[in-house]
């Protein structure tokens, strides 16, 4: 549900009268919340959900053959665990190589969900209903192209800065090491690395601040880097801070559920039931959490950047 | 030393050994060793163990300190002045050496080991051995030993330099770690005499167990050592191999290190002298009751110094390795006291930790006599337990190499074996279930990886054979290390902590500074366990011995009434078969013992109405089936539930389910379907 009051021309009659009310039409920026959302959330879970089993079915089968119940290979001590690995090493291997393959393909694949999540986070329907789950989705498919190409071009432009900073950062602990011991230099060396790890952030979050223009104004993925880039210049402290603490508010369910894991340990039953409601609790809150960012990231680039498509002739109102 | 080997397997060397010795002359035993021929020693029994004790037990006096020996005997005292000139990268040595014939045997020659030498070149030993592991490439600085003199003063003789008439090396062999020297007149037995040497070494940059880095300098087989001459006049001579190095006589050595002021040093001994003289730190080291002697000297040592139960223990680390001194002086605090009650109280004064920086990584995970080096990167996590681990192991070896001093070249189990055994059962009573690995939930014990890598090359060689014999670094590393802990781990669970230990404990008392085989290991653990342990451990170590349990069928039939013809009372009767008054299930369970080791377990059986009950087999004969009627049908049947057989070659076939029933794997799977959805959040764009 949505507050069409908030959407673009929403108030307009004659619109009203003229279009059909499943149309969508763009909603204002203080309308774009994930709190508004939590269906979308809630299939974007679903969606790594199905993905993840697919990853992890071979494993658990394997696991489910070999031992007749797996209760051994969560005892504490890892006897079970290690002797498994070894014995059927090469069905681990196969498993891993399953779910590596499912990882690549979801990282292509996941740009429709992904900009189908901010289309429902962009968007409503005239009759002030949130954009239906079909609508989102073709939405997805039609941000697809541009939302693939720019997927390659902050790619490389991140492993550039990776590989750049990482040679940067061995460099300089090779030039300290003498001079400051190991350990100072290994610490200078994480500090230029950490450096380099804002510098790649920052290109993420040009890169989300592009596909949020993709979704938002429909345009190309060069046009959507430039906008999404004119996004970051205005105020690229607050917008990296924007995602940064997000960032850190998502491992911190991560390592709190890690501490929890450590204190039941491989039980079934209850603790299972209780662990599996826990993880996929934390897997729900980082969902909550990107979604958060991107509809932070849509705001930003409607207000920045709506004067400069309305001069090129981008429309707030789209037909579904 | 900590090794942490694991490569493939390729072939097997069996020890050979060669006819007795005959008087006075060396008669290495020879064997079969990859693709050179080295001579290795062995012990009285290369082969096998004699069934028979060699030395006389002692009972139960080993069984608490009141009976230790205050003292080694005497044999090999050095008295060594060393200079480092830490920019060539130098030591100048000399000194005296002063040693005694105590075989029965009058001697016409010395053995010197000048183990420095295997860093000279490709052709030593040393790197001729292609085990793989540490120390395999060569060093980008080479290192040797030159000897200048070595003086001999032999009763009322005239003093003369032997050393022009030594050899060096073999005919063929270019290795120059194992110098004969021969005597100009014989030394009779108990006669004792002195060698005036002096040597300079070159040490290499830091390869596998010394050398230097940098301002930093570990300088460990720096000196001539004289071999060790066994009871019967045989030379335990041997050169330096790639996987082990020790076995000498005890002594006193006192040893006087000069460096530049700057430099910090840390030795075997305590320091009894020391002064600043002409910008020259010169310390005097003293140790008795020692069979060897390291120092380390480095301007930019941090130390910290603690009394632990008794003893002055002192760490030297790297600027920003004080987390990681913290961790190792924690580990002492258990170790110290833990390893004194059970294998026998620590009786010298100090030791010395010496934590290498990852650059120098090579000269980490080393013993010496009251001096170990342990290792690892000042970011290791908490519950990565590696740093405590090899603090522990390099400790443990101050009693399983120190003061036992078995032949590691020889019978390495018996000094790597038992202390990685130690070591495994230590930090488990430390650390519990995450004595390896306590992250996130997961916990692995040191005695599960030991286990599995034990089971890893089981059927490729023997455990007890010559370290060189081994045809890989990593069958050495999963047998001689990983498999006696294991075989060890396995006897301590399955009759029990107290016996094993105590068993442990009496040999490592009874046979305190001297020098056992596997006899009289096999026979302490005969006196305290029996026979069929005795027999069992000897199985394990020298004959690839192995064992699998497996649970090979279990099912569950609804009891019926037996049919047919049956004579009562006189009377054929027909019987017609059917249900059984009562009703119940008739059910069996059936499990085999594969392999050549057998020890007692139990079987839980797991019924249908969630009763469990457990069944005991004694392990003898080759399967065993459990029978019986009841009211409630078996579902699953777990052999060694508790996992007491930890040399279990294969965990997985310990468990069956009725007629072939499984359960799932509820737990693989929302573990992996939880890792895998971070992992996709991760990647995601």
């Amino acid at each position: 549900m949505t507050d069409a009051g908030l959407a673009y021309g929403a108030s307009d009659p004659s619109l009203a009268v003229a279009r059909p009310a499943d149309e969508l039409v763009l909603l204002m920026p203080q309308a774009m919340r994930a709190r508004r959302h939590p269906r979308a959330i809630a299939a974007m879970w679903a969606w790594e959900t199905v993905l993840a089993l697919l990853a992890s079915g071979p494993a658990a089968g394997l696991a489910r053959a070999a031992w007749r119940g797996d209760q051994p290979l969560w005892e504490a001590g890892g006897h079970a665990l290690l002797d498994w690995l070894w014995h059927d090493l090469h069905g681990v291997r196969a498993a891993l190589s399953g779910a590596e393959v499912v990882l690549v393909l979801s990282t292509v694949a996941g740009l429709v969900p992904m900009a189908a999540l901010m289309a429902a986070l962009t968007y409503a329907r005239r009759d002030r209903q949130a954009a239906a789950f079909v609508q989102c989705i073709a939405a997805g498919l039609r941000a697809f192209p541009p939302m693939a190409l720019l997927l390659v071009v902050a790619g490389l432009l991140q492993g550039l800065v990776l590989v750049a900073g990482g040679f940067l950062a061995v460099a300089v602990e090779g030039w300290s090491h003498a001079r400051l011991g190991e350990a100072r230099a290994q610490q200078v060396e994480g500090l230029v690395f950490l450096l380099v790890l804002a510098v790649a952030a920052q290109t993420g979050v040009l890169h989300d601040l592009a596909r949020a223009s993709v979704v938002r104004f429909r345009v190309t993925g060069m046009r959507a880097l430039g906008l999404g880039a004119r996004t970051l210049r205005r105020s690229p402290i607050v917008l990296g801070w924007s995602w940064a603490w997000r960032a850190l508010a998502s491992l911190a369910p991560v390592l709190a559920a890690a501490a929890v894991a450590g204190k039941l340990g491989g039980h079934g039953g209850f603790d299972l039931v209780f662990l599996f409601v826990l993880h996929q609790s934390v897997v729900v809150v980082r969902v909550a959490l990107r979604t958060s960012w991107m509809a932070r990231a849509l705001r930003a680039v409607d207000g920045t950047s709506s004067k400069a498509m309305a001069q090129v002739g981008a429309v707030a109102l789209l037909g579904s | 030393m900590m090794r942490a080997v694991r490569w493939s397997a390729l072939a097997f060397f069996a020890v050979t050994a060669l006819a007795p010795p005959e008087e006075g002359v060396s008669t290495p035993l020879v064997q079969r060793g990859r693709d050179l021929d080295v001579p290795v020693p062995t012990a009285a029994e290369p082969s096998a163990p004699a069934a028979a004790l060699v030395t006389p037990l002692a009972g139960r006096a080993y069984d608490d300190d009141a009976a230790l020996p205050a003292h080694a005997d005497d044999v090999a005292d050095y008295t060594l002045v060393a200079t480092l000139d830490p920019v060539a990268h130098t030591v100048h040595g000399a000194g005296s050496i002063t040693w005694r014939n105590t075989s029965t045997r009058p001697v016409r020659e010395l053995w010197l080991h000048l183990y420095l030498n295997a860093f000279k070149n490709e052709r030593s030993a040393f790197f001729r051995e292609r085990v793989g592991g540490r120390g395999s490439a060569p060093p980008e600085d080479w290192g040797w030993i030159d000897v200048r003199k070595l003086v001999l003063r032999a009763g009322d003789a005239a003093p003369v330099d032997v050393w022009p008439t030594a050899e060096l090396r073999r005919t063929g062999d270019d290795d120059e770690t194992d110098a004969r020297v021969p005597l100009p007149s014989a030394i009779d037995p108990d006669e004792t005499v002195h060698l005036d040497v002096v040597f300079d070494d070159k040490l290499p940059i830091v390869v596998e167990r010394t050398g230097y880095r940098g301002k930093y300098h570990m300088v460990g087989q720096w000196f001539p050592k004289v071999a060790r001459l066994e009871h019967d006049g045989t030379w335990a001579h041997f050169p330096f191999h790639h996987l082990a190095e020790f076995y000498a006589d005890y002594g006193t050595y006192d040893v006087t290190l000069d460096v530049p002021e700057a430099y910090l040093l840390g030795a075997t001994g305590p320091l009894v002298e020391s002064h600043v003289v002409g910008g020259r730190r010169v310390e005097r080291h003293v140790q008795a009751d020692v069979h060897d002697f390291a120092w380390t000297a480095w301007d930019a040592w941090q130390v910290a110094r603690e009394t632990i139960d008794g003893v002055g223990v002192t760490l030297l680390y790297p600027p920003g390795f004080a987390s990681m001194a913290h961790r190792e002086l924690a580990t002492l605090r258990f170790g110290l006291p833990y390893y004194s009650a059970h294998y026998g109280r620590y009786p010298y004064e100090v030791l010395t930790v010496v934590h290498p920086q990852e650059d120098a990584g090579e000269s980490g995970g080393m013993e010496y006599p009251t001096f170990i080096t342990s290792g690892g990167s000042w970011l290791t996590p908490p519950g990565l337990l590696a740093p405590e681990i090899v603090t522990l192991h390099e400790m443990g070896h101050q009693w399983f190499y120190g003061l036992v001093g078995t032949n590691e070249l020889a019978w390495p189990f018996l000094d790597e074996g038992l202390n990685q055994f130690a070591e495994q059962d230590g930090m488990g009573k430390w650390r519990g279930e995450g004595s390896a690995l306590d992250l996130a939930g997961l916990e692995v014990s040191d005695a599960a990886l030991c286990a599995v890598s034990g089971n890893m090359g089981v059927h490729d060689e023997a455990v007890a054979q010559a370290a060189n014999a081994f045809s890989t670094g990593q069958d050495y590393g999963s047998l001689v290390y990983a498999r006696t802990a294991s075989v060890m781990e396995t006897l301590r669970r399955v009759y029990g902590d107290e016996p094993v230990m105590r068993a442990l404990g009496r040999y490592a008392r009874r046979f305190r500074f001297q020098h056992p085989g596997p006899d009289e290991f096999l026979a302490v653990f005969e006196e305290v366990l029996g026979s069929r342990v005795a027999a069992t451990l000897r199985t394990a170590l020298f004959e690839k011995g192995w064992v699998d349990y497996v649970v090979d069928g279990v099912s569950a039939e609804e009891a019926t009434r037996a049919g047919g013809m049956f004579d009562r009372d006189g009377q054929r009767e027909k019987v017609e078969s059917g249900e059984r008054e009562g009703g119940g299930w008739d059910n069996s369970v059936l499990v085999r013992r594969r392999g050549t080791l057998s020890f007692p377990v139990d079987v839980d059986l797991l019924l249908a109405d969630g009763s469990t009950r457990r069944e005991h087999w004694d392990g003898e004969g080759e399967s065993k089936r459990f029978s019986w009627h009841g009211s409630s049908a078996v579902r699953s049947a777990t052999v060694d539930p508790q996992d007491q057989v930890v040399v279990d070659a294969n965990l997985q076939n310990n468990r069956g389910g009725a007629n072939g029933r499984g359960g799932g794997a509820p737990r693989t799977l929302e573990r992996v379907t939880y890792w895998m959805q971070l992992a996709l959040q991760a990647v995601s764009p």
